[in-house]
């Protein structure tokens, strides 16, 4: 019940957010709405079945490609968007089928090639993604009812693509697939041992993560009308890693907390001048050796101080039969 | 675990702190610099903002802007696109008349979109082709794009150097492809074989197998079109390989900072620039030593272009007698200021109807550990 009310809360929140700010502001809401999908999908891969991928911001530069491709040649937005989502699905397929049979810090080191692989793609082909230059200008979507090109209106739009795809995700962890990755990520060798197909198991944690790379990318095109192959470099991948690891990987609210951290709070801090960005990675590197489980893992403990402590929730469910 | 709370309610009274600043009285004239003060750009874009600011100072103790003081926020965009567009955004909502940068051409590409849909004219300091030919009546030059530098070297190569065989060495990214394309399509005009089409990473270290293979190809002369530290590595493979032949450049390559850390490798070396810090004008030489005496350092284009942006906003506003920014906008496509004149602009300057700028240029050399020019190009 308090967690619903919570849930409640949050939503409210989210909805009055924009109301009364400056275009900047919900700019920066939008901002970190998208990046907060590309980490809902990374944790998926990281925080649920644990495996390392820094290719995340590749995928979201699939989505943004494919989406600015196909709408600058005149496609409605919900056509684009599915193909974009359905490309980063296949090219995850593709490249976790082969990638996933290394594990662990290999795995990390493929699709860190990935990423570079992608970025000299995006570059070279001058022909297909404009090169250096990078393709501007895509039209923002227009519903009939609601036209995104106001940045309020395109601030709501981003938010239901937001809701509609935690929704999804929360009952993907739920669903026996859900279960099958925490199983995987707590004892790789117990989950085998009970027949689960890990190989499998782990290629579907992977090309889902990358599909939801795939939709913040499809949001990123219209949102910035401009895409460049450094928006999607190596750095950005580990941008989207540094938002699952701060705000707590495996726990699911965490990438949004952790997109939070790593978009607003540096804007929060450009009041100190010339020393936001170390007071930032300050607070960083603080939390880090504080709290390596990260915000959400920051606020157990503070929880646990003033109540008794419990076992999590999905530990428990996952220990049922 | 004090301490711990301490942490938090530190970090909620930070979070909290943010949106509450000061109030601004309504006498002034904000024209906010959004640039490159953090990442690979900063040393443009802070020489850029701090030569915006002498202008600010010399124009606010002058009397300001029709009797308006200019207020100069700085904005960060840590050489990141998107935030450089969310800045500007902001500018635009914080009541920016004009808005100064940014200098890297990836970004201004992007925020000179937002500038333009709510009609605050921007002065940029990139030099890339596309930006003045996207149709855009609000964004204005303070140097020459790179279509206008790298012809200016043609006739240099041509008839001076009179090669047949020619090298480029150049990074990949938005600015050394603008670079690249036009000087390739000139090389073809006149009938210059390129025999060396060589690109780098921005940031690249190691330029052994770039010059390696420009010494095989046998061209006669090398352009490189780099950043300055990427320009400085070069130099310096380049006289470790005992490439012997001239190294031209555009902007960059003569700029005092390539020459400190290329040390003496950069020697010799040519350049076009549009704006030399050496340039044997008073009014720049003035400049300089200004901008040395503030901040202690040497300045480079960038800091000039910064300068002459803001005297820019303030002699056009005079011209049209109120704050407008449309009419400030169509009044300075096709003006041309005359620097006897108009001071603050050292050098005569013209916009076209695109934003377009141009003025006369120089060819530079360096000798002695130091730029120093040799010719000047009149404005094209």
């Amino acid at each position: 019940m308090k967690r619903l009310l919570l849930l409640g809360l949050g939503l409210v929140a989210l909805l009055v957010a924009p109301l009364g700010q400056g275009t900047y502001v919900t700019y920066l809401l939008c901002s970190w709405l998208t990046f907060g999908i590309a980490a809902m999908g990374l944790n998926l891969t990281l925080g649920y079945a644990g495996q390392i991928s820094l290719a995340q911001a590749s995928f979201m530069g699939i989505g943004a490609y494919v989406t600015a491709l196909l709408t600058l040649a005149g496609w409605p937005w919900l056509a684009a968007m599915p193909l974009a989502v359905a490309a980063c699905f296949l090219v995850g397929l593709a490249l976790g089928f082969p990638a996933l049979r290394v594990q662990g810090h290999f795995l990390a080191f493929v699709t860190l090639a990935f990423n570079t692989l992608f970025f000299l793609v995006a570059r070279n082909e001058d022909g297909l993604t404009g090169g250096p230059y990078g393709l501007s200008g895509m039209p923002r979507p227009d519903f009939g009812l609601l036209d995104t090109a106001q940045q309020p209106a395109f601030y709501y739009f981003t938010l239901a693509v937001f809701l509609a795809a935690a929704v999804l995700l929360w009952g993907i962890v739920r669903s026996p697939w859900g279960r099958a990755f925490k199983g995987l990520r707590e004892n790789p060798i117990r989950a085998e041992s009970l027949g689960l197909d890990t190989r499998r198991i782990t290629l579907m944690a992977f090309a889902i993560g990358s599909a939801y790379g795939g939709l913040a990318g499809a949001l990123f095109s219209p949102l910035v009308q401009y895409v460049e192959p450094g928006s999607f470099a190596f750095a950005q991948s580990l941008r989207i890693l540094l938002m699952v690891v701060v705000g707590g990987a495996g726990f699911f609210f965490a990438p949004m907390l952790g997109a939070a951290m790593v978009i607003l709070l540096p804007e929060v801090l450009r009041f100190t001048e010339g020393y936001y960005l170390m007071i930032y990675a300050g607070a960083v590197i603080v939390l880090m050796v504080v709290c390596p489980e990260g915000l959400i893992g920051l606020g157990g403990r503070l929880r646990d101080r003033f109540q008794a402590p419990r076992p999590r929730g999905d530990l428990q469910e996952g220990a049922r039969p | 675990m004090k301490r711990r709370q301490l942490f938090a309610v530190a970090a909620a009274g930070l979070l909290l702190a943010g949106p509450f600043r000061p109030a601004q009285a309504e006498d002034v004239v904000k024209i906010p610099c959004v640039c490159e003060l953090s990442g690979a750009g900063a040393v443009s874009g802070t020489n850029y903002r701090d030569g915006a600011h002498i202008a600010v100072d010399e124009i606010n103790a002058a009397g300001g802007i029709l009797g308006r003081k200019i207020v100069m926020a700085d904005m960060d965009t840590q050489t990141d696109p998107q935030i450089s567009r969310a800045l500007v955004q902001k500018a635009i909502d914080d009541g920016a008349y004009a808005i100064m940068g940014t200098v890297y051409s990836g970004s201004t590409i992007v925020n000179m979109m937002v500038a333009q849909q709510a009609g605050v004219p921007q002065f940029t300091g990139s030099e890339a082709p596309n930006i003045t030919a996207k149709g855009n009546p609000y964004i204005f030059r303070t140097s020459s794009g790179a279509q206008k530098g790298v012809p200016a070297l043609t006739a240099y190569f041509k008839d001076q150097l009179k090669v047949g065989k020619i090298a480029i060495a150049w990074v990949n990214n938005d600015f050394g492809k603008g670079g690249h394309d036009v000087f390739v399509k000139e090389m073809k005009r006149v009938g210059i074989d390129l025999v060396a089409d060589v690109p780098s990473e921005q940031g690249q270290a190691d330029f052994s197998a770039d010059v390696a293979k420009i010494r095989q190809s046998g061209a006669q002369a090398v352009f490189v079109y780099l950043n300055e530290e990427e320009d400085a590595r070069f130099l310096k493979e380049a006289k470790k390989q005992g490439l012997a032949v001239p190294l031209v450049g555009e902007v960059t390559l003569t700029g005092q900072k390539v020459i400190d850390l290329a040390g003496g490798a950069a020697e010799g070396a040519y350049a076009h620039v549009g704006l030399a810090t050496s340039a044997p004008v008073p009014a720049i030489e003035a400049f300089v030593a200004k901008f040395k005496k503030r901040y202690g350092r040497d300045t480079d284009h960038n800091g000039i272009k910064g300068y002459i942006g803001v005297y820019a906003i303030k002699y056009a506003t005079e011209m049209v007698g109120k704050f407008d920014r449309k009419a400030l906008a169509e009044k300075l496509h096709g003006l041309t200021l005359d620097a006897s004149k108009y001071p603050g602009m050292l050098l005569t300057t013209s916009w076209d109807k695109t934003g377009e700028l141009s003025r006369e240029s120089f060819m530079t050399e360096v000798k002695g550990g130091k730029q120093v020019v040799i010719g000047t190009v009149p404005a094209n």
